[in-house]
């Protein structure tokens, strides 16, 4: 089966740890990615509204491979998002003025969260904490990140160069907040958050983001990600080393986040303690377990289709009734479909197509 | 005499911090330690209770009455979720995580629409009674009359005198009751050796004629009604509000985790006492906030040294002597 030279290299992307193969999965890819390039000038789409969206592709990506993948919940991934939202508004605020561009900003918005997450997964894993514990300690986590931030507003103690991390206002100045800008001197190419070129600039990247880790995860460390979620004693004794693996998927998935993180910064121009709240981390976890944890286009398609929903809740009419929603489609759907509502669409699409067609779903079968 | 005041203070805090740490835990000590399932909506329970007191008490019911009707209101709203909701996801423990959160979520928002950001906040009972400690007054318990006499002179307390409210020595007392309850309730009631049997092995349970569905929906029962008793005693001494037990779940949580799931009452109390004395003195030294890292910081290198929590290390140690 195994190919050699670039095309095994592609032959990745189509494997089968991934939802959808074959021709008329890759046809309707290129379909859906064009349609998504015209969406701002011939769909009607309104870039400040729909780039959020993309944001929420990227954690859930994150999430759906440590916990989807690998088996291991985090209630607060989060964390690394608004860690990453942080340090690129910091490095953001005080490179803006000498450098021009935020190049730095994205390599610390990427870096830090993964570094703290290597600091925290190396205590956690190696400690063998049980899953559960786990996600617990991530959600305390989070919120003692939102508790810390709240009580930062003292600018005489709490300020990183020309930086004031602001207390429950965010980070300080807002205006100073620059844009994602790339390019040196006078040629930097600016992305105004709330405009169609920053929505090109985030689609691009989620992507590549998809498509890279859809090479990731069908390659053998991909097939490792799942041997340790079906049976980490089984994978020992293979001679693997679990935690490393858990660990290393961990710091993955932190990058990630952190990405999603420096982007929102970049789009809005702020970050405040509420990026580490009990909402925000429910809110992600409903993205993945309805669209479909276990593959990571239902996951992202999940992110970007509840996030329609809620925007659309929380515009017409009654705006208190868009959580009771979410949480009422979480439930519903763990109890209905608890493989998520994408992966379900999937499996019957499969079933209409044949073997040869649209979505093949043999993972179960490939794995160990 | 100063030192004393400090040292009575020091202690009064610990009871205080020990009772609100077993109260916000116990129920959900309960549902983990029997059935394994981590209930994120135990905060939501916690509220539940809180407004059956609270519209018990408006009507005229005394509080204690009240609070015995939390317990009842939110043990039956336990069980309906766990009928409706909750047995579809035994044995799936991220999942029953997840789900769970999702009914919180619901929960507070639904009480949010319905009844409004804040209820009018009850009185705390006893409030009038105060223990003074130091100065000249040494240690006394006065009414109102005795308090409003020391006051007379100058509109506060004499120096050194440090006053300390005596409900939280109620809800002390109470939390001990509860404990010293569900150890008998285990230990000597038909209900509790079935229950026990039931988690010990629930296939060979079943095979000697035990209904463990029933069972399991009783449990979830006891566990919910344990956490609307805890709510209506918090109600008594905090704004009241929708999303009231979200500050109680993440600490409940600690205490729990750390006690572990092999013996429910002896791993909360171990559990409690331990990191009720971590956060005394933490908060104490530094802030409220160093009070709570430090809880968690402790109960991090508990779970490092042993990952079953402190009940579970107990019965590995009574196994290898045996």
């Amino acid at each position: 089966m195994k190919r050699s030279g670039i095309f095994g290299i592609l032959g990745l992307l189509n494997g089968p740890q991934t939802m959808g193969r074959g021709w008329v999965f890759w046809i309707g890819f290129v379909v859906f990615v064009v349609l998504a390039y015209l969406g701002p000038t011939h769909l009607g789409l309104k870039p400040y509204k729909i780039n959020e969206f993309l944001i929420s592709g990227f954690l859930a990506a994150s999430l759906s491979i440590l916990w989807g993948y690998c088996g291991i919940l985090s209630l607060g991934q989060v964390a690394f998002f608004g860690i990453g939202g942080y340090v690129w508004g910091v490095i953001g605020i005080n490179l803006w003025d000498s450098t021009g561009n935020t190049h730095l900003a994205f390599l610390g918005g990427i870096l830090a969260p993964t570094a703290f997450a290597a600091i925290v997964g190396a205590a956690m894993f190696l400690a063998r904490l049980k899953g559960v514990y786990i996600a617990i300690l991530m959600l305390v986590l989070s919120l003692l990140l939102e508790t810390f931030m709240l009580q930062t507003a003292d600018p005489e103690v709490y300020s990183i160069g020309k930086a004031v991390l602001g207390g429950s206002n965010g980070l300080r100045p807002a205006s100073d907040i620059p844009n994602a800008a790339f390019g040196w001197g006078e040629s930097v190419v600016d992305f105004n958050g709330r405009r169609a070129e920053f929505y090109y600039f985030a689609l691009t990247l989620l992507i590549l983001t998809y498509l890279g880790l859809r090479m990731l995860l069908n390659s053998s460390f991909g097939y490792l990600l799942v041997a340790v979620r079906e049976d980490p004693d089984r994978t020992e004794t293979f001679g693997y080393d679990v935690r490393l693996i858990q660990l290393a998927v961990f710091c993955i998935a932190a990058a990630i986040a952190g990405l999603a993180g420096s982007l929102d910064t970049a789009r809005i121009n702020r970050v405040d303690p509420e990026v580490f709240g009990v909402s925000a981390n429910i809110m992600v976890v409903i993205w993945v377990a309805v669209g479909g944890r276990k593959d990571l286009t239902a996951a992202i398609l999940g992110a970007i289709s509840l996030e329609w929903l809620f925007l659309w809740l929380t515009t017409s009419g009654n705006p208190e009734y868009a959580t009771i929603v979410m949480g009422a489609i979480l439930v519903g759907v763990m109890l209905i479909a608890p493989e998520g509502i994408f992966v379900f669409i999937g499996e019957r699409l499969r079933v209409l197509f044949g073997k040869s067609g649209l979505f093949s779903v043999e993972r179960k079968d490939s794995v160990i | 005499m100063e030192i004393f005041t400090e040292i009575f203070g020091f202690f009064f805090q610990y009871l205080d911090g020990v009772a609100f740490l077993i109260l916000a835990a116990i129920g959900l000590a309960i549902i983990f330690g029997m059935m394994g399932v981590i209930n994120m909506a135990h905060g939501e329970l916690m509220m539940i209770g809180a407004y059956v007191t609270a519209f018990s008490m408006y009507a005229g019911i005394p509080w204690p009455i009240a609070i015995v009707l939390a317990g009842i209101g939110a043990g039956i709203a336990g069980m309906i979720l766990e009928r409706l909701i909750i047995r579809h996801f035994y044995k799936q423990l991220l999942s029953s995580l997840v789900v769970t959160w999702g009914i919180s979520m619901i929960v507070s928002q639904l009480f949010l629409v319905i009844f409004g950001p804040t209820m009018e906040s009850l009185p705390t009972p006893f409030s009038e009674i105060k223990i003074l400690v130091g100065g000249d007054v040494g240690f006394s318990v006065v009414g109102p009359e005795g308090f409003a006499a020391l006051k007379a002179a100058t509109g506060r307390l004499p120096e050194g005198v440090e006053s300390f409210g005596i409900y939280r020595l109620v809800m002390f007392a109470i939390a001990a009751l509860l404990i010293a309850g569900i150890w008998a309730l285990m230990r000597f009631t038909e209900y509790g050796t079935r229950a026990r049997a039931t988690m010990d092995n629930p296939a060979m349970a079943n095979a000697l004629g035990i209904n463990t569905a029933r069972i399991y929906a009783l449990t979830f029962g006891v566990g919910s009604a344990l956490a609307g008793i805890a709510g209506g005693i918090f109600a008594l001494t905090s704004a009241i509000t929708p999303f009231f037990g979200a500050a109680y779940t993440a600490k409940a949580f600690i205490v729990v985790v750390v006690g572990g799931g092999a013996g429910v009452v002896n791993g909360l109390v171990a559990s409690v006492a331990s990191l009720g004395g971590v956060q005394t003195i933490f908060s104490n030294m530094f802030s409220v906030y160093i009070g709570f890292v430090g809880m968690i910081a402790a109960a991090f290198l508990i779970l490092l040294l042993m990952p079953t929590g402190i009940s579970g290390y107990l019965e590995n140690l009574r196994d290898r002597r045996k």
